[in-house]
């Protein structure tokens, strides 16, 4: 033994018996709080759901993603091949680089393949038939034609929407509709084919690109702008530990910028190296010797010191 | 097991949050009182003396 060794007073700590106290202490805690205040128990929002509550929305999220208009047609990367879009960070396009690595047609994937997969009566088979029949140019402007009328129509009511060239799309979104409502839609677009289906990719897609989603969250403060990361449903606590990424969201240039996310991604990959090199950054190393928070923890040593 | 044979959680937070505002900050009450909880145990931790050991200090 040296006397370096025997220069500072040493005392016994059994490591692992906090360990197991702790591991204790927390399972049973956790137990109680889940018996006296259980788990968020929201109801899931289906394709079903929406075409019952909203038909007028999902009438015209379908006739834009015939139109291509939709936010998933737009979307770019990793869904679809869209010239200029996609978060960038500066000169580099992060989004882009990462690839189209689940292609998605929107018209094809959320409306023409589930009514083509669907039992067909002769109106709807005819309907379909002529679409397909129809130039891209053609089927795109009448969809589009539709969705400004539907925008137009009182209360976006299908039903009062003023006549016009708007071709096979009122006919194929109103089938949609009435497949969406018996719950059809939902099991054809879980694509998976097993008997478990994880891969919600395009239903959310689809529901994502209506107001009828939109609406929802905003009602339970979960947007980007309410801080909606770190909330939760209800009144149940969220992801406090959140705060740092979804306070970036709330305070310009970020706030404003197309290129949110990507901004934000790199700003926080900074901070954290930031953190992890603060021991090799004079004066922000000095902050624990400064605020003396650690005489406070080993009060009873630095008072016998004395 | 049928969700409506379990007996019902004592406190039911099943219903529209309550948020606060300050400027820019919107946060929920629930997260407040978790975050105001995670300060007391930091501050505890600081201040409850450390348990004496029986071996010789």
């Amino acid at each position: 033994m040296n006397t370096t060794e025997t220069a500072h007073q040493t005392r016994p700590y059994d490591l692992v018996k906090e360990f197991v106290i702790a591991l204790v202490a927390v399972a049973a805690l956790t137990v109680v709080l889940a018996a006296v205040f259980s788990s968020p128990d929201e109801k899931p929002i289906t394709l079903a759901s929406w075409a019952k509550a909203a038909p007028g929305d999902f009438i015209a999220t379908s006739a834009a993603e015939l139109a291509g208009t939709s936010t998933s047609a737009a979307y770019g990367a990793p869904y679809n091949h869209v010239p200029g879009a996609g978060q960038k960070l500066g000169p580099l396009p992060l989004q882009r680089w990462a690839g189209v690595r689940s292609p998605i047609d929107p018209a094809q994937d959320f409306v023409i393949g589930p009514l083509t997969a669907a039992p067909q009566d002769p109106a709807l088979a005819t309907a379909l038939a002529t679409y397909r029949a129809a130039a891209p140019d053609q089927r795109h402007k009448q969809a589009a034609s539709y969705a400004d009328a539907l925008s137009k129509a009182p209360a976006g009511d299908s039903a009062k929407v003023a006549p016009g060239d708007y071709g096979t799309t009122p006919v194929l979104t109103a089938r949609l509709l009435d497949l969406a409502r018996g719950g059809g839609l939902d099991g054809t677009l879980l694509t998976e084919g097993g008997f478990y289906s994880s891969d919600y990719t395009r239903p959310l897609l689809f529901l994502a690109d209506g107001t009828y989603l939109a609406d929802q969250a905003t009602a339970q403060h979960l947007t980007g702008n309410q801080w909606g990361m770190m909330n939760e449903t209800g009144n149940y606590p969220g992801q406090a530990w959140l705060w740092l990424y979804t306070f970036w969201y709330q305070v310009p240039p970020y706030k404003t910028s197309t290129n949110a996310d990507a901004l934000i991604w790199a700003t926080m990959a900074a901070l954290t190296v930031l953190l992890a090199a603060i021991p090799f950054i004079p004066g922000l190393r000095s902050i624990p010797r400064w605020s003396g928070i650690y005489r406070l923890i080993w009060r009873d040593h630095y008072r016998r010191q004395r | 097991m049928d969700p409506a044979a379990l007996p019902a959680s004592p406190i039911n937070l099943d219903h529209p949050g309550h948020y606060l505002h300050w400027g820019v900050i919107q946060l929920s009450v629930a997260n407040l009182v978790v975050i105001a909880a995670m300060i007391v145990v930091f501050v505890l931790a600081l201040l409850l003396p450390f348990p004496k050991g029986k071996g010789p200090s």
